[in-house]
């Protein structure tokens, strides 16, 4: 390979990139506050008794599961504002397709966290008299939590990483940044490597910090 | 826990109830099955004075545990009615029913489980005011005294800050019978215990519950286990098929049982001891 690799032209673009960066950044933090707590509330719709709350919110978590994320930024940034005749401006729209698409998936964590406590504890709160909704406040839910967080990160981390498809619909992400330097100063492979490593470098110690998590709580259940 | 423990402990106050009659529980055909083909109630009829210790015995299956369960509020009965401390508890003949009617009785109720159900995100002391300050309204000063007071008599005060997943098998379980103390109950409930610990902790456990009986503690114990069982009931009940098969007083039912059925039980449980 004789390619001669020259940083030079980015002089000029850090300020572009910074602003991208920050869009990303904004776009990924936003959707996991939203993810993570209407996610909690999707989850205990879904295991509700009542069949015309826990159909709805399945049908929900079936449709963001089973299409591309891609599709799903596209479709909320076109389809929106034709169906609904509203403008939203596009960073918001992405923060609302990536925001509902963690939603679902982080329901189905909080859902298996519900379900990994054991049947047993359920037996014990009853014979200790704490009423349903006491038993889901201190019983259930701190343990559910628990196992979640791990799958919670990690889907925080997804999210980080998908934020990314935003830049087809011209929102000014990392992403999109990249794309536009990359074309105008005929230099993908410099620009592209250096945003790879932006986006590895954000995620990474989440990565890691979800294993160390993961390490401890085997450990302490090893014990 | 050593014996000099035990010996040291204060008696507690009695919780005994004052019917006339001497009734503290009464089941009259109590009926339960599930599905058509599995019938684990059939019709039982069953006493229990406040000052009896029952254990119950008899091979799988035979509806047990379920007796524990139903008198808990865990499952529901199909028919018959059960009282307890002289009024009506359980109503299998309400419509829709079947499980506890009266709340406050049922808190009167404590039940230990086979697997150890100590709840492992709070501590040792966490488990233990978790009910007494939600159900009983205690505050938490007064739970915790009280906490440190019944740790200290089963001899594991040392332990109240420690996580349930530090403890070894028979200081879960022995937590877990503190646990259902702290609702200071009239009936304890022992669902086989010590089936899941290792043999060297089995005594442990077992010591705790001898301590009860002591006390005068009104129990019903489900157990593997002929020894203890021999040991520590004022009545065993053999129980076969969701019937009361022969009950007795231990001395008389593990030498010289009445029924066919028991003996053959009994012939094959203590040979394999």
């Amino acid at each position: 390979m004789n390619y001669q690799f020259d940083f030079n032209f980015l002089n000029g673009n850090f300020g572009l990139l910074w602003d991208g960066l920050k869009v990303t950044l904004q776009l990924a933090l936003v959707s996991n506050i939203v993810g993570l707590v209407l996610g909690f509330g999707l989850c205990l719709l879904t295991l509700s008794r009542w069949f015309f709350l826990r159909w709805p919110a399945q049908l929900f978590i079936e449709f963001f599961r089973c299409t591309p994320v891609l599709l799903q930024i596209v479709w909320f940034f076109y389809c929106v504002p034709m169906l609904f005749d509203v403008f939203i401006d596009p960073i918001t729209m992405g923060v609302l397709a990536l925001g509902l698409n963690l939603t679902a998936f982080n329901a189905e964590a909080y859902r298996a966290g519900v379900q990994a406590v054991p049947r047993e504890h359920l037996d014990a709160c009853v014979a200790l008299g704490l009423r349903p909704w006491q038993r889901t406040l201190y019983v259930i839910l701190p343990q559910a939590l628990r196992s979640a967080v791990p799958v919670l990160m990690t889907n925080g981390i997804s999210i980080l990483q998908q934020s990314a498809l935003v830049a087809i619909v011209a929102v000014a992400d990392l992403m999109y940044v990249g794309k536009s330097i990359a074309t105008e100063a005929y230099r993908p492979l410099e620009t592209y490597s250096l945003i790879a490593l932006i986006y590895f470098a954000l995620s990474l110690p989440i990565a890691q910090f979800v294993q160390w998590l993961e390490r401890r709580q085997d450990a302490a259940l090893a014990r | 826990m050593k014996a000099s423990n035990l010996a040291a402990v204060p008696p507690r106050p009695l919780h005994v109830c004052e019917t006339k009659s001497g009734e503290f529980i009464t089941l009259r055909d109590v009926y339960k099955s599930y599905g058509e083909n599995l019938v684990v109630m059939d019709h039982l009829d069953l006493d229990m004075r406040a000052d009896d210790r029952l254990v119950i015995i008899g091979p799988s299956g035979s509806g047990k545990s379920t007796l524990l369960r139903v008198m808990m509020g865990l499952e529901s009965i199909q028919g018959g009615t059960i009282r307890f401390q002289g009024k009506p508890y359980i109503d299998g003949n309400a419509r829709g029913k079947g499980k506890p009617m009266d709340c406050s009785l049922q808190t009167q109720v404590g039940m230990v489980f086979q697997h150890y159900t100590l709840f492992p995100h709070l501590s040792v002391l966490g488990n233990l005011i978790l009910a007494p300050m939600k159900v009983h309204g205690l505050s938490k000063t007064q739970a915790t005294e009280k906490a440190q007071a019944l740790l200290a008599r089963l001899g594991l005060e040392s332990k109240l800050n420690v996580y349930p997943s530090q403890l070894s098998g028979g200081q879960k379980q022995r937590v877990a019978i503190a646990r259902a103390l702290m609702l200071e109950p009239k009936l304890m409930l022992f669902d086989e215990v010590t089936s899941a610990l290792d043999p060297e902790m089995v005594i442990e456990v077992q010591n705790v519950m001898l301590q009860l009986a002591e006390q005068k503690m009104a129990m019903i114990i489900v157990t593997h286990d002929m020894h203890f069982a021999r040991h520590i009931a004022t009545r065993v009940v053999f129980c076969a098929n969701g019937k009361v098969v022969e009950q007795g007083h231990p001395d008389q039912l593990f030498t010289q049982p009445r029924e066919p059925r028991t003996r053959e039980f009994l012939e094959k449980v203590l040979h394999l001891d």
